[in-house]
């Protein structure tokens, strides 16, 4: 048994030691909420120690794998009628540290008796962008694997700041709210779509995280003052970024959600190994009840991503990134649902550094049958197979066009 | 539940002043597949100007399992209703229907003071900690009103008269949501009015998630 998986095996009965007190309902107020997932995993992908530009997290010498993936907790208060407290705590599989805090937010709600909603958060959470990860820690109640845009959210993509929101709400339900955020510690948000390219796995990094790049002599060898691990959460030049967006609804029925994000990072700064990457993009997401209770979920993302001073006409790396999934699930009865999900996405090189390719053309199929007993036990069987074009694997001198199935089967057990 | 149902089917014979031979008319709510429709609202207006009275004690809408209970509760103008709680979990019930809009605290075992609704209309009920939680208070001006029991049937005791009889559901596929329709009677026994009508496919049900493990905190 390796250290990591001792270390998830401890925190999942150190969560078996402080939670049961926590379940006492109204325990200060508290209410404890978390998981824990086992998964036996094979695949044959060529990933080595989590550092390829595979499409997924595991393979090479753990083709054939049973680990403890993630175990979270999250704590739950309400402070007063207006606010709510709530923490989360995991340990995760790829996790630079055994356990970490992946959520830290207040939430402010007043209560209104107007058609007018203010509501607010305040602290490190996800930005509204997935429409498929509403569950426990932020895990998806429809696959393992989430789709490459959410993968990516999960690992760079974190606010550190406040955000605040308006909604005008109709008596039938159907609500419009805008919402608009300030945040800082995003800066290095972009490395890993330039360096490595897209993925599609279920790590949602922790706060102190950090992620081993690529191929990383020939990165330092063009980007002496790059670090070889990626810090997804830093503060690098002291500028505040922002997103805004808004979102319609008809609960139940259909929701649509868009926002564009800046978080108006300074290339040319860098502190600590870690570069400022001026990431942009808008995202789009559409969920939609059809008839006979399926769920569909588009998401969508388009963007922009530059790091370092200006080399010929752009910065030196200038890379733009597009992602796009379609989601279809069914409960086929209580307890037992099917879903299926197509994700395309890819980036594209507009920098003039020949030595440093990063185009992408990918596509992605996920197969998911989850069964679920007494609530709190989800038995998991998911394929995902992934066939990529990935200029950056003939630094490797492999080829760049890959390949790959992930076969899974997950126990995940919710409180 | 169904001790409300019953105490509710013969408020009309009940607490209102009847002038005359009172007529016991029965019907029916289905689907067009034959399934009851739970908790839809009769009333009936007839020409004959008839004061009604209100109930003394407060009418009651529960908080059970993170659902209103009942769903729908149909009211006269006036009446009051209390919301207790019966979870083990603080509720935060509001409503800004222009109907009687207010927010009320709800602490486990704590009985709140009741709300006394004084506007006909429809008040939609929603909880601020629970978004998926709606509930609907009818308030009615109507002399005669009932709902339907979990078979779909309901009765009103009416003197003889021509009335003008509403069918009111929160998801019944018509404008407003009603159905209207004028009917006689006379002395002779009625006829059981039959309703047959189409719910809205996406409706909000006030029911928790059915995809368990969901953190209302993601939005």
């Amino acid at each position: 048994m390796n250290n990591k998986t001792s270390s998830g095996i401890f925190f999942i009965v150190l969560l078996c030691i402080i939670t049961p007190p926590l379940f006492a309902e109204n325990f200060h107020g508290i209410q404890a909420h978390g998981l824990a997932d086992f998964r036996y995993i094979r695949t044959d992908s060529d990933n080595q120690n989590n550092t390829d530009f595979s499409k997924f997290s595991e393979g090479g010498a753990n083709r054939d794998l049973f680990h403890v993936n993630e175990a979270a907790l999250t704590l739950q208060g309400r402070l007063g009628w207006s606010w709510t407290g709530s923490i989360t705590a995991k340990y995760g599989h790829n996790a630079k540290n055994p356990v970490d805090i992946s959520e830290a937010v207040l939430f402010f709600k007043p209560v209104s008796t107007s058609p007018w909603r203010v509501n607010a958060r305040l602290g490190s959470f996800y930005a509204p962008i997935s429409l498929e990860n509403t569950s426990t820690a932020w895990t998806s109640p429809y696959t393992l694997t989430s789709s490459a845009i959410n993968s990516w959210v999960g690992e760079e993509l974190k606010t550190f700041g406040g955000e605040a929101t308006v909604g005008y709400h109709l008596e039938n339900g159907d609500h419009v709210d805008f919402f608009g955020a300030g945040f800082g510690n995003n800066d290095t948000a972009g490395t890993l779509l330039a360096f490595r390219g897209w993925r599609m796995h279920d790590y949602e990094a922790t706060i102190l995280d950090g992620f081993k790049l690529p191929n990383p002599a020939h990165i330092q060898s063009i980007f002496t003052r790059q670090s070889l691990t990626t810090q997804p959460f830093a503060e690098v030049d002291g500028r505040a970024g922002y997103y805004a967006g808004f979102n319609l609804e008809r609960p139940d029925a259909v929701k649509f959600r868009t926002l564009y994000y800046d978080n108006r990072a300074n290339p040319t700064v860098v502190e600590n190994g870690q570069y400022g990457w001026h990431t942009r993009f808008v995202s789009a997401g559409l969920k939609v009840i059809l008839p006979f209770q399926l769920t569909l979920i588009e998401q969508s993302m388009l963007g922009n991503t530059q790091m370092g001073g200006l080399v010929g006409n752009h910065a030196a790396i200038d890379v733009n990134f597009w992602a796009h999934s379609l989601l279809l699930s069914k409960k086929i009865i209580e307890g037992h649902r099917i879903s299926v999900r197509y994700d395309i996405f890819g980036t594209h090189k507009n920098d003039e550094i020949v030595q440093n390719p990063n185009a992408e053309n990918s596509h992605a199929w996920t197969a998911n049958y989850n069964w679920t007993l007494f609530t709190h036990h989800q038995f998991n069987f998911e394929v995902t197979t992934s066939t990529s074009d990935v200029t950056a694997r003939t630094l490797q001198t492999i080829n760049p066009s890959q390949h790959e199935t992930l076969w899974q089967i997950g126990y995940r057990v919710f409180f | 539940m169904l001790k409300n149902i019953r105490y509710l089917l013969s408020l009309g014979a009940l607490t209102f002043s009847v002038s005359t031979f009172a007529l016991t008319l029965n019907g029916t709510v289905t689907n067009y597949d034959g399934d009851p429709i739970f908790e839809a609202v009769i009333t009936a207006v007839g020409s004959i100007k008839t004061k009604s009275s209100q109930t003394t004690s407060p009418r009651k809408m529960d908080q059970k399992n993170r659902e209103f209970v009942s769903h729908i509760l149909a009211v006269q103008v006036g009446e009051s209703v209390v919301f207790p709680n019966s979870d083990n979990i603080q509720h935060h019930i509001y409503s800004f229907s222009p109907a009687n809009s207010f927010e009320i605290q709800l602490y486990k075992d704590i009985s709140p003071k009741p709300i006394t609704f004084d506007k006909a209309g429809i008040v939609v009920l929603g909880c601020n900690i629970h978004d998926w939680m709606v509930g609907y208070v009818y308030v009615t001006d109507a002399p005669y009103f009932a709902q339907t029991n979990e078979k779909g049937e309901w009765s009103l005791n009416l003197p003889a008269d021509d009335y003008t009889l509403t069918l009111w559901h929160p998801n019944l596929d018509t404008p407003n949501n009603v159905l209207v329709q004028q009917i006689k009677l006379t002395t002779e026994k009625p006829v059981p009015i039959e309703h047959k009508i189409t719910l809205k496919t996406t409706s909000r049900t006030g029911k928790p998630p059915t995809d368990d493990n969901q953190n209302s905190l993601y939005q």
